[in-house]
């Protein structure tokens, strides 16, 4: 270390500096004013009064110098490698249940498409045992008309998404809140012009409502029957040929142009040729059952 | 020059020997570091000064390091550690800008 002229250049008071220092506001100043700790000063007012430190003291000052330069750099490492590793584990929780959830989702689609197919096969046996004719046809259209079955036919789709999240003029950030976002009022809305626009099945992101289907709102998600569905929302339905024209001009599509332009909700609505819902899932009935039946659990006791 | 080679050992040191940190002594890691920020700044501007000692800057560092972390304990006990934390980093941070100002003039006459 070069021994320089102390206290040069810096214009700093001298030592006996701290004797004056008064602690209330004037802390603060002193502070702001003298960031260099006084030590150094006193410590080269010293040097100057009693001439310069013997050599050995110098070299042992120097290596005690070094051992905390390298502690610092030892500090700023393992704080570093600290900070790192402490991000991934947060990380970690999180994709892992995230890859929980995708997980779950799939299995529970794959038992639904399996609940699906399982019960073409019973429709198919049923058919069977009950050897075709004018009560067959007849069971198959209560059952089309009541969601227990899929249906096809032309009709129109309405597609919903949420608008682009507010985002706050100064910090640049989403607000967290977004009047844009698509609720369960809209949704049932929707489903309710289209049944009064005739539409004979409607299903909300192949989820098919049938008489007992609900559509609420839990928290940030939409359930249709229990089961979450996310944005883009799309209501499908089939229906007479003017259908779309009777929706069009409902009082929901009015409100739906007039979210469309205020908070940039995605609305699009598109007839369409040809339009397959899938069934709905059976209702568990415990309660209500056909009048004149008296021991059967359910209605199709020993169909399942 | 020895004080940036022992800086650079000793970064290279905490990167190859990857010490772990005990649990107890994890929360006080960052408030360490700029309270050793601190010391090391000081040292510097002390060197540009021509006024450095080393027995001066060892002593800043250790005291630093200690207090800020003894400050940070003591808050959690009494359950204002968040907000002495704040304190002793605005305070330091006040000091290490000074500190920089003072190293900034030095280098670039600015």
């Amino acid at each position: 270390m070069s021994e320089g002229t102390p206290g040069s250049g810096s214009g700093r008071p001298g030592p006996d500096r701290r004797g004056s220092a008064s602690f209330g506001a004037d802390l603060l100043t002193d502070l702001f004013v003298n960031p260099l700790d006084p030590g150094y000063a006193d410590a080269a007012e010293r040097r100057r009064s009693t001439g310069a430190t013997p050599v050995h003291g110098r070299v042992s000052g120097r290596i005690a110098t070094a051992v905390v330069l390298v502690l610092f750099g030892l500090l700023l490492s393992v704080a570093y490698q600290h900070v790192v590793a402490g991000a991934p584990a947060a990380e970690r929780a999180r994709s892992g249940l995230v890859d929980e959830v995708l997980g779950a989702r799939e299995e529970s689609e794959s038992l639904e498409r399996r609940a699906a197919r399982l019960r073409d096969q019973v429709a198919a046996e049923r058919d069977r045992a009950l050897g075709g004719g004018a009560d067959v046809d007849r069971l198959r259209d209560l059952e089309a008309g009541t969601g227990l079955a899929r249906v096809s036919g032309p009709g129109m789709s309405v597609r919903l998404t949420d608008g682009p999240p507010d985002i706050d003029p100064v910090s640049g950030e989403p607000t967290g809140e977004n009047p844009g976002r698509v609720l369960d009022r809209d949704l049932q809305r929707v489903v309710n012009a289209l049944w009064a626009a005739g539409a004979e099945a409607v299903a909300i992101n192949d989820q098919r409502l049938s008489a007992v289907s609900t559509i609420r709102g839990a928290g940030e998600a939409v359930l249709v029957d229990f089961t979450p569905v996310t944005s883009p929302y799309l209501v499908r339905a089939v229906g007479p040929p003017g259908m779309v024209q009777r929706f069009a001009s409902s009082r929901t599509a009015e409100q739906l142009r007039w979210l469309q332009e205020k908070y940039r909700m995605g609305v699009t609505v598109s007839g369409r040729d040809r339009v397959v819902l899938p069934a709905a899932p059976q209702p568990r009935l415990r309660y209500a059952k056909p009048p004149g039946r008296t021991a059967s659990p359910s209605p199709s006791g020993s169909g399942r | 020059m020895i004080a940036v080679l022992a800086l650079v050992i000793g970064v290279v040191l905490g990167l190859v020997l990857d010490p772990t940190v005990p649990v107890a002594l994890q929360p006080y890691l960052p408030i360490a570091v700029v309270a050793a920020l601190d010391a090391v700044f000081g040292g510097i501007r002390a060197r540009l000064d021509g006024i450095f000692d080393d027995k001066q800057f060892v002593v800043s560092f250790v005291s630093n390091v200690l207090v800020a972390a003894l400050i940070v304990y003591l808050g959690d006990q009494l359950g204002v550690g968040g907000q002495l934390s704040t304190g002793v980093v605005v305070v330091l941070g006040v000091r290490i800008f000074g500190n920089v100002a003072g190293i900034r003039r030095h280098l670039f006459r600015a």
